[in-house]
């Protein structure tokens, strides 16, 4: 699938900024956070969110219609997202409103936006999950992946140790996830004979193909990654997201100065990261051009 | 609606068959040129008679080889490649927007333009690339089962059916109502077992396709060869080889 910036950027900056504000409202609701941290981290959560939002905004075609797609809420995982990040933002704005002028806060708006904030992500998650045409998506590690990756990715800033247990789950469900994807099974059912209606194992190739040049399919969803630079980039993707963050907070814990570095370095790898989740994805309508 | 009907009445949609189609492409130009007739209507092109071209089709042809285990030759076929009009429409149900729809009175998947905001998604769910974003609009554009035609009061009853089935001069397209058992097209179907693309996406095509004809080993015998080869011909032909061999 084609690695199309606008939509890394919105699931890697909005992946964190729900992270963020998951983990403010876990504090919240468990009464380890302080009012200013909760509106200072709150509006930082908000402002990546956003920043995400609006950047998946620019992926789109035809803009004018973007409000509709809050419409379909009842069949499509997109139309869900956008609702959900919409009223989990609305009440994060609400929730900073409220800390900032009574200087209190509810503990339950805490665990509302706590859960609300990780179906966000899980809906975003399920707009790739969700499709049978690119297998290496379409299994529930995809969003055990957004989900913890987010997670991490929030808890960086706000918790030492516990954020070491997260990144650690992360890791871990990363490499699973490169390890799934490689393997040949998850084509096993499509093959050119089966896409043309024959049996799986037919002998078919393409002589000739449907058009002159390019165009939308195989810009869109037939992308082409060198195998040995999809390598090289896991492992530097690998280095940026889990293991310098993971040595950088165990050797200065509790540094919110390196907190910040941590968090730099860490959008690095997921951004390379996502990069691959989308170049490496296979579509089924690859099988036509074999 | 997102939510896919039931469609009881009617199941529209196409039957091609891969032994009667040359490739010659023609359905590919009158889809074209009908569905980007009339000032609603648009199926662009960039740069169009210059370098890089580019443009939106709803139908396109591709062209193999396969190996005939049979005959140890390799043999051509054409495959026109368009929307299949699912039952289970993966590309409907993930639309946010509510612009991809099916019909529930005749079975056909539509995109509503007025309401598409040209996410793509729709086309990354759909497992045999049936839709194309138009680069110059900014909406998904599909093939209609000519919707515009088929119940048209203004054409001729034989012009009430899509473009490409009309266009095709070896009839390689038939159009009819797959609910029907008793029309022509399902009556092709079980009589020469008509296959669904890519089964194992649980789409539920509408469509369905003929394969080619598995040629038999005498078809391939070429002259050449016979020539050749010992004949253990008897009678008067044996007398002729006998004959004719000892020049």
């Amino acid at each position: 699938m084609h690695p199309a910036p606008s939509i890394i950027l919105f699931t890697v900056l909005s992946g964190f900024g729900f992270g963020l504000i998951s983990i403010v409202g876990l504090l919240q609701f468990l009464n380890q956070i302080s009012t200013v941290d909760i509106v200072i981290f709150s509006a930082i959560g908000l402002f990546f969110s956003i920043i995400g939002l609006i950047s998946s905004f620019f992926h789109l075609a035809n803009k004018k219609n973007a409000i509709k797609s809050m419409s379909q809420w009842q069949t499509s995982w997109l139309s869900r997202e956008a609702i959900s990040s919409i009223f989990c933002l609305s009440i994060v704005v609400g929730n900073i409103g409220w800390v900032f002028v009574q200087n209190r806060y509810i503990n339950e708006v805490g665990i509302i936006l706590f859960l609300l904030s990780l179906f966000t992500i899980f809906t975003t998650s399920m707009i790739y999950a969700q499709l049978k045409t690119v297998p290496s998506w379409n299994n529930m590690l995809t969003p055990a992946l957004f989900i913890f990756t987010a997670l991490a990715g929030g808890s960086i800033l706000l918790l030492d140790y516990a954020s070491l247990v997260l990144l650690l789950i992360f890791g871990v469900l990363q490499v699973l996830f490169w390890y799934i994807a490689d393997q040949s099974f998850i084509y096993k059912e499509t093959s050119v004979g089966t896409a043309l209606g024959f049996s799986k194992n037919e002998d078919i190739r393409a002589f000739d193909v449907a058009h002159t040049n390019r165009n939308y399919l195989l810009n869109e969803m037939v992308y082409k990654v060198a195998r040995k630079h999809a390598i090289k980039i896991r492992y530097i993707s690998f280095f940026a997201a889990f293991v310098l963050p993971m040595s950088l907070i165990l050797m200065f814990p509790g540094n919110f100065s390196i907190s910040v570095l941590v968090i730099g370095i860490h959008f690095v790898g997921i951004y390379f990261s996502r990069w691959l989740f989308f170049a490496e994805a296979k579509h089924s309508v690859s099988f036509y051009y074999n | 609606m997102t939510k896919l009907p039931k469609c009881e009445d009617k199941k529209l949609g196409l039957l091609i068959d891969l032994d009667t189609c040359v490739g010659c492409h023609g359905c590919v130009v009158s889809c074209k040129e009908w569905n980007s007739s009339g000032d609603e209507k648009q199926l662009s092109d960039i740069n169009s008679h210059q370098k890089d071209p580019v443009g939106t089709f709803l139908n396109r042809v591709h062209s193999y080889e396969r190996e005939n285990s049979c005959t140890n030759e390799t043999e051509t076929f054409y495959f026109p490649r368009s929307c299949l009009h699912c039952e289970d429409a993966p590309c409907v149900t993930v639309c946010p927007t509510g612009a991809s729809y099916k019909r529930e009175e005749d079975g056909i998947v539509l995109v509503n333009e007025d309401d598409c905001m040209g996410c793509g998604l729709c086309a990354w769910a759909c497992p045999y690339g049936a839709r194309e974003l138009d680069l110059v609009s900014g909406v998904m554009k599909k093939c209609t089962l000519c919707v515009d035609r088929i119940y048209s009061e203004e054409l001729p009853p034989e012009d009430r059916v899509p473009v490409c089935v009309k266009s095709c001069p070896t009839g390689a397209r038939a159009f009819g109502d797959f609910n029907d058992p008793n029309s022509d097209v399902s009556k092709k179907v079980k009589e020469r077992g008509g296959v669904d693309l890519m089964p194992e996406m649980q789409t539920k095509p509408v469509n369905k396709y003929l394969l080619p004809r598995i040629k038999s080993k005498d078809s391939v015998s070429s002259v050449g060869s016979v020539v050749e080869e010992e004949t253990d011909a008897t009678g008067l032909l044996g007398w002729v080889d006998r004959a004719l061999s000892k020049f």
